[in-house]
């Protein structure tokens, strides 16, 4: 029992960087309509940035962590000017949006790949590491990594963030107004253009925290993107598309499976369980588990 | 669809059969001609085998185009039936004295089939983007299932698969043939003549007809009495029974069946090569198979050239996608949608 408490809490941080990486993602499919496939690699693109200013430039986390922040924000409204803009004027972003986001991820991967090599690279120490006690259960101690802590607060930060964001500001109702159907909200006096380029910024910000927590955590390298970026598909589509709290909902549940996997199954299909549930969620509940209910077929 | 459209259409694109002819020259010109020239090798070895690895491709971009051309779902899994093909072949050739290589083609379209069946039910269910990521993760799935089982060999995959023989005799080395890619070639070649023909047939008869309703407007489609659910499954299974042929192709070629023929990335591969070449188009697939192949190729002969220290063809593949995306949608042989 103690053993699975444990991994059940070593499960937590990386859910939430998850649940970040589940946002990027729907945000922007429920405002453009675009499955964004470079997502996971403004994630990737986010943890060198991060690697770079921690190593090199020598600045601390939380500096760090918010000017990635803004790169990944950069990159992403980069990844919508030349992507998506030209195919929205055209009016075959439906038809062809998918085909080019897979072409600018390949190529987003592979230029990463080429100038940063394949190697492997672990971001330098930024804090110290212990195992803070939490409770005990039966006589053993329950630790949670203070690493771990940290992402976990940093992650939830940027959640209620966000929410305020959504609930309070005008551009974050529009957004959200925007997630339910453009064409009402253009017809309104929205611009929403500039509501796209938001949403990408947003979208791009979240990745690159995501990535630059992950980097806290594992080594980074320039096709991590690929996996994450499915998984955070996954949590999003447990938790519940356009829902934050559904998405770190989904991220923990995914984060705690795949510890419980390693742990008590085989490592070989930690990775593997998140295309598990998400498969079984869509074909038992598509609405995921706080998810809204659309109207047609998803 | 009205029925004028229909014969409309069906008179625009008649099969192009002096193409095949031409292809046919072509195929013959490249197996035999060292047969003629006194001093030997004109042609290399290489070159014959890159010839073999498109065609290989070429079928299995083929069999993609029945779900995600005439059906028009995008699928990111097709690699599954690819693998369960080389897997099929490598596992029953290698573990079975005496099974042939023929017969295993067999046993793995049927398997190829039967692990199409939820992916096909999944299709009738959900659509679009969800589609896209349940065939992904479908994919990933039986690649971590082939790599973490040790009687198909864990991360190494399956080595030594014999060559396909053909009565009797090994397929490389066949005594009337100059070089031991050529029997693989002319096989490959009667192959795809094959689907291409198939492909024709079945798309200018109600089946396709109903596909492309469907795949025009599925409402529409099903008010006016078709099936959706059981074309779209059909779709889904017949592309699946082609693929996993290409698949054994590759074992018997290759000689080796590792996990990462499960993979998504060659799933991807897969479904790029039919984008490319152009959608609902049969020469389209072929050529989007044979362009995805043999580019890189060049490409590596320049890398030496210029000693570039990376392999630049994915990073020019990404931007082919978009620049074929932005100015072609329907790909570079495809056909403008009405």
């Amino acid at each position: 029992m103690a053993v699975f408490i444990q991994q059940v809490v070593n499960g937590l941080a990386q859910g939430g960087i998850y649940a970040l990486i589940a946002i990027g993602w729907t945000t922007v499919f429920g405002i453009v309509g675009v499955m964004n496939w470079t997502h996971g690699e403004v994630y990737m693109l986010g943890a060198y940035i991060g690697y770079f200013l921690t190593s090199y430039a020598g600045l601390p986390m939380i500096p760090s962590l918010l000017l990635s922040m803004g790169g990944g924000a950069l990159i992403a409204m980069l990844v919508d000017q030349i992507g998506y803009v030209p195919l929205r004027k055209r009016g075959t972003l439906a038809k062809s949006g998918f085909i080019t986001a897979l072409g600018l991820s390949t190529f987003l991967r592979y230029s990463a790949n080429a100038a940063f090599t394949a190697n492997p690279r672990a971001y330098p120490k930024l804090m110290n590491y212990q195992p803070i006690a939490l409770f005990s259960i039966g006589g053993t101690q329950i630790t949670i990594n203070s690493l771990h802590l940290i992402i976990l607060i940093g992650t939830v930060i940027i959640m209620i963030a966000l929410q305020m964001f959504f609930t309070k500001t005008i551009i974050g109702k529009a957004m959200l107004a925007g997630s339910q159907d453009m064409n009402t909200l253009a017809l309104m006096g929205a611009d929403s253009e500039r509501l796209i380029k938001v949403t990408f910024a947003i979208s791009g910000a979240l990745g690159a925290a995501a990535g630059f927590f992950m980097g806290m955590l594992y080594m980074i390298f320039p096709t991590m993107g690929a996996l994450a970026g499915l998984k955070g598909w996954a949590c999003a589509i447990l938790g519940g598309i356009g829902s934050i709290t559904g998405s770190l909902v989904g991220g923990v549940l995914i984060g705690i499976a795949e510890t419980l996997t390693s742990g008590f199954i085989s490592t070989g299909y930690k990775d593997a369980i998140s295309f598990v549930i998400m498969i079984l969620v869509l074909l038992i509940k598509p609405t995921g588990l706080m998810g809204y209910t659309f109207e047609e077929k998803v | 669809m009205t029925g004028t459209a229909a014969i409309a259409k069906k008179k625009a694109d008649k099969p192009n059969t002096k193409l095949y002819l031409i292809a046919l020259v072509v195929v013959l010109f490249v197996c035999f001609l060292d047969d003629f020239t006194p001093s030997g090798r004109v042609i290399p070895n290489y070159f014959k085998y890159i010839i073999v690895v498109s065609m290989i491709y070429a079928v299995a971009s083929l069999g993609i185009n029945f779900y995600s051309g005439y059906q028009g779902d995008t699928s990111l899994g097709h690699a599954v039936f690819f693998g369960m093909g080389a897997y099929t072949t490598a596992y029953l050739t290698t573990q079975f004295e005496g099974v042939s290589f023929w017969l295993s083609i067999l046993v793995g379209m049927i398997l190829s089939a039967i692990i199409a069946l939820p992916v096909a039910w999944a299709g009738t269910r959900v659509k679009g983007s969800f589609m896209v990521v349940i065939t992904y993760g479908y994919c990933e799935i039986f690649r971590y299932l082939a790599t973490n089982s040790r009687s198909l060999g864990g991360t190494a995959g399956m080595a030594g698969i014999p060559t396909p023989r053909i009565f009797g005799v090994k397929l490389t080395k066949i005594p009337w043939l100059p070089s031991n890619k050529d029997a693989f070639i002319l096989i490959l070649f009667a192959i795809i003549c094959f689907l291409a023909f198939f492909t024709y047939r079945v798309v200018h008869s109600r089946v396709g007809y109903a596909l492309s309703a469907i795949r025009e407007d599925e409402i529409a489609a099903y008010a006016m009495g078709i099936n959706v659910k059981a074309y779209k499954r059909m779709a889904m299974v017949t592309s699946a029974v082609i693929t996993s042929v290409a698949g054994s192709f590759y074992a018997g070629f290759a000689n080796v069946a590792d996990p990462s023929l499960f993979g998504a990335t060659l799933s991807i591969t897969i479904f790029t090569m039919l984008v490319i070449g152009g959608r609902r188009s049969i020469t389209g697939a072929i050529f989007g198979a044979f362009f995805v192949i043999i580019c890189p190729e060049l490409l590596r002969y320049v890398q030496d050239l210029i000693g570039l220290p990376f392999d630049p063809w994915y990073i020019l593949y990404g931007v082919i996608l978009v620049i074929v995306m932005r100015y072609k949608p329907e790909g570079l042989l495809g056909k403008k949608d009405s």
